[in-house]
């Protein structure tokens, strides 16, 4: 009986978990999107002006180009192209997810950040009750994990090896497993989905993995190449189960 | 000890990441200033091609950290000042990015820095946020033995720290930053949580503004806010979490 409603707790939080974010995704793609429409009017607005008057063009009509092309590009609105990249959103929903992800789990990739003041404040409740609730979660996970490792231990154990040399090789392998299968082969998986090298690749799983999450490499952000329908959930799935490991790398 | 070998740490990285990173970052600065002034002297007839180059230019500068106004670019982002910074955003795994390795070499080191960085800071963390409850405990003692209140005074005193703590690293620190960098409150708040709770966007980040020259006392004060303030909610979460469990 006590196995079963443990079995039900864990369901009951990874269930939860899940809820979480797509309520997450969902409240942030509502807070944000309007405000990202208004900036994309304004800089189709910006360049329409600029073509126009490119006969007469003097430095300060240039310098102010500049400036406000920057602006643009600080409130995430790249202006390149025609009005036909206007439908694509920064906050369609699988985007909104992936950040609603990367607020709970601390990375904080930057790429994708709220502007309104309602989805900055949003976002700091969302993470204040959702970092433990990632941890929590990541908890179980690893544990999961963990009872790979013991079942090892068990069969050594009973191959008659001591015990301090069976934590020493589970431990071992453990770490050399991990870093097989959660750095260097998703970097070679990189390597063909995002054209980076394998170094590029390593760094940013490591920077991800981390939780440290610059931003200056991210999945699935290049226009220029088409990505397969489940990407970013296998890249999710890659990165719940590579922090789990870390952490269970702690606890070790 | 343990808080000297934390600063050295944090030192030695943004020694080395400077070396590495400057070089480059102006060679990169001169190639686009060169390009602007280019497409400047053709002024007379810009054509779509030349726009879209232009854009397309800019788009790459900001991406790395370089803007594009006046008559210089803003250079020297590897300053002292700021890679220290950036060390910290690292071994904290705040991570801004405002400000990355573009170098291998570079990066490299810092896949290493922060592979060592980051237990030393956990470490650290834990240490303090033990002192911290320590200093509570014998608070609680304190009032108990002068007072004479029973049980309650550990329990109001956990509540008093946590509403202190709340003050000190929350809602005070967005007035300092209101005043210094510029932006409102609500957004001295929201840049306040994102950083201690190390998610760190990078869309806001003290320091940074070339145009703001910040007194010598303001940098060690953020530095040490982030300690404690991180601290803090470390404490708070754990709170969270066995809350949770």
């Amino acid at each position: 009986r006590a196995m079963c409603s443990g079995k039900l707790q864990t369901g009951l939080l990874v269930a939860g978990y899940f809820v979480y974010l797509l309520m997450g995704a969902a409240v942030f793609q509502a807070l944000e999107r309007t405000a990202e429409k208004q900036e994309k009017m304004a800089a189709a607005q910006m360049k329409k002006a600029f073509l126009q008057s490119f006969t007469q063009l003097t430095v300060v009509e240039m310098e102010q180009f500049v400036k406000n092309l920057t602006e643009a590009i600080q409130n995430g609105v790249y202006p390149v192209g025609n009005e036909s990249q206007f439908e694509e959103s920064n906050w369609d929903f699988s985007n909104s997810f992936f950040f609603a992800g990367t607020v709970v789990s601390t990375i904080g990739y930057g790429t994708l950040h709220p502007k309104t003041a309602g989805g900055q404040i949003f976002c700091v409740f969302f993470a204040l009750f959702g970092i433990p609730l990632n941890i929590v979660f990541l908890h179980r996970v690893g544990k999961m994990l963990s009872l790979l490792c013991k079942k090892l231990g068990k069969f050594l154990y009973e191959k008659g090896m001591r015990k301090k040399k069976i934590k020493f090789l589970t431990l071992l392998f453990f770490l050399v497993t991990g870093i097989l299968v959660f750095l260097c082969l998703p970097s070679i998986f990189f390597q063909k989905t995002e054209g980076w090298s394998y170094s590029e690749g390593i760094y940013f799983a490591f920077i991800t993995l981390s939780t440290i999450g610059f931003g200056d490499y991210v999945v699935g952000k290049n226009s220029d190449r088409n990505y397969f329908s489940y990407y970013r959930v296998l890249v999710a799935i890659w990165i719940l189960f590579g922090l789990a490991w870390i952490a269970l790398l702690f606890n070790l | 000890m343990l808080l000297a070998a934390y600063v050295g740490y944090v030192g030695l990285g943004a020694a080395v990441l400077r070396a590495l990173e400057r070089p480059v970052e102006l060679q990169a600065a001169q190639h686009l200033l060169q390009e602007r002034w280019e497409l400047l002297a053709n002024h007379t007839c810009p054509q779509p091609p030349a726009l879209q180059r232009l854009v397309e230019g800019i788009i790459q500068a900001y991406k790395s950290g370089i803007t594009l106004q006046g008559n210089t670019t803003s250079l020297g982002r590897w300053d002292y000042s700021r890679s220290f910074f950036f060390s910290i955003s690292a071994i904290t795994t705040i991570g801004y990015g405002n400000l990355s390795p573009s170098t291998a070499v570079g990066r490299i080191f810092c896949i290493v820095f922060a592979l060592f960085g980051i237990p030393l800071n956990l470490v650290l963390l834990n240490e303090t946020g033990q002192l911290m409850l320590l200093g509570v405990q014998h608070c609680a003692h304190h009032l108990e033995e002068v007072f004479h209140w029973q049980n309650k005074t550990f329990l109001m005193m956990k509540t008093c720290a946590l509403v202190t703590g709340l003050f000190l690293s929350l809602l005070l620190p967005p007035l300092l930053f209101c005043d210094k960098e510029g932006w409102s409150c609500e957004e001295g708040f929201y840049y306040s949580f994102i950083t201690l709770s190390t998610i760190g966007f990078g869309d806001h980040v003290i320091v940074m503004n070339p145009d703001h020259t910040c007194p010598s006392w303001y940098k060690n004060v953020i530095s040490l806010w982030i300690l404690f303030g991180m601290t803090w909610l470390a404490l708070v979460i754990k709170l969270c979490i066995n809350f949770l469990d």
